[in-house]
């Protein structure tokens, strides 16, 4: 009974943890390192981002949640770096520290990941519209229209040598 | 110099003959690719048919007729693949998150045949509304969710799960809908069953802003296998 009795409580913490977790879940927390979603169940993908190497080369840690380590590739602007791991779907609830180390500089820097077997929905929806598209579908294709001209060079090289022969006499 | 039979004047020189033909492939290929090219259209919108019309009230859309009665959720199951087989898309899909703003992440833009889906929310059969994005198009043109707008009511989309089921959506409405008074809780809002949004971009484009909205395919969950 009091065993179950601490369990239940742990359970109760645990989703407590995660209830609280969850609301700066995409904040930077100062320049840290940015867990998202910071509250995932087993099996979970997660997305860690840190604006803290300065566009530099960034080695991640998870094996704390037992996903091993991985490394946080720089954006094009080179200012976030951003990694990817999935937690293993043996992990025990509870909360995680991922950190990650700067390659320049060494510089550590750490955040929090909670995992929970009953998965907090629905507090984060997103916002907004989505930006899926640059509008390349719409102007002249580059490839095509090169092509086009090319094969209108072939034609128009072709048609004048036709035509000197037709001038000399050869007939077509 | 040789006459080929049955030409009255005659190609009298299998050069001639050979250059002739080559001019004329060239021409009529250049032209068309010319005008195919310049031809490259907006990617298609939805017509008012599609729209939620009757979906607002609130009781769902499970009296309207010939609607496909939902089924139970399914236990939660991230998402591997989405099949729309009316517009030919067959696509992975990759995790998502949020920006720093609070709108929907996108997949890498560079790869044309790839969507995403929020994996901090609902999983793609269970209940509740999971999100599935997707480019239109990126700068070398055409992209996964090109056709979207394209998509008519009760067409079928397909999510391959990674606990190896098939969760089998049917779509209740395409809309567009402009980003400068984007309806959050009508695409993003929780539900009492197992529902999917697929989002791309849309609402028509210009140089300054680009694409000036989204389209938001709503569907239900109507079988898994």
């Amino acid at each position: 009974m009091r065993r179950t009795a601490r369990q239940l409580t742990a359970t109760a913490l645990t989703v407590a943890a995660a209830a609280l977790a969850a609301a700066p879940a995409h904040g930077t927390s100062g320049g840290g390192l940015e867990v998202s979603p910071a509250s995932v169940v087993p099996g979970g993908g997660v997305t860690v981002r840190t604006a803290a190497c300065g566009g530099g080369s960034v080695t991640g840690d998870a094996s704390a949640v037992g996903a091993g380590s991985l490394s946080l590739v720089p954006d094009a602007h080179g200012q976030d770096a951003t990694g990817r791991f999935r937690v293993p779907p043996s992990a025990q609830p509870g909360t995680y520290e991922i950190t990650a180390t700067c390659g320049g500089s060494g510089r550590r820097i750490t955040g929090d990941l909670v995992v929970t077997l009953t998965p907090v929905r629905g507090q984060v929806h997103p916002r907004g519209s989505v930006k899926t598209g640059v509008g390349g579908a719409l102007g002249p294709d580059p490839v095509q229209t090169a092509a086009g001209v090319a094969a209108l060079a072939v034609a128009a090289a072709g048609g004048t040598w036709l035509l000197h022969r037709r001038a000399r006499g050869d007939g077509i | 110099m040789r006459r080929v039979p049955g030409f009255g004047i005659g190609v009298r020189s299998p050069a001639n003959a050979a250059m002739a033909a080559v001019t004329v492939f060239a021409l009529c290929s250049g032209v068309w690719l010319l005008r195919d090219a310049a031809g490259t259209h907006a990617p298609p919108q939805p017509s008012a048919a599609q729209a939620r019309a009757g979906l607002d009230g609130g009781a769902g859309p499970d009296g309207r007729a010939g609607e496909r009665p939902g089924v139970p959720p399914l236990p939660p199951s991230p998402p591997d693949r989405i099949r729309i087989p009316s517009i030919r898309v067959d696509a992975p899909l990759t995790g998502l998150g949020l920006t720093r703003t609070g709108s929907l992440d996108v997949p890498p833009a560079a790869d044309e045949n790839l969507a995403g889906w929020y994996e901090a929310g609902t999983t793609p059969g269970e209940r509740g509304t999971a999100i599935v994005a997707g480019h239109v198009d990126n700068a070398d043109g055409p992209a996964v969710f090109y056709g979207l707008g394209a998509l008519a009511r009760g067409s079928t989309i397909e999510v391959d799960r990674r606990d190896g089921g098939v969760a089998v959506f049917t779509v209740d409405a395409v809309e567009v809908y402009a980003a400068t008074n984007f309806p959050d809780e009508k695409v993003y809002g929780a539900s009492h069953r197992p529902e999917l949004r697929v989002i791309t971009c849309g609402g028509g484009w210009s140089r300054g802003t680009g694409y000036q909205g989204n389209v938001v395919v709503f569907a239900h969950l109507t079988g898994s296998r």
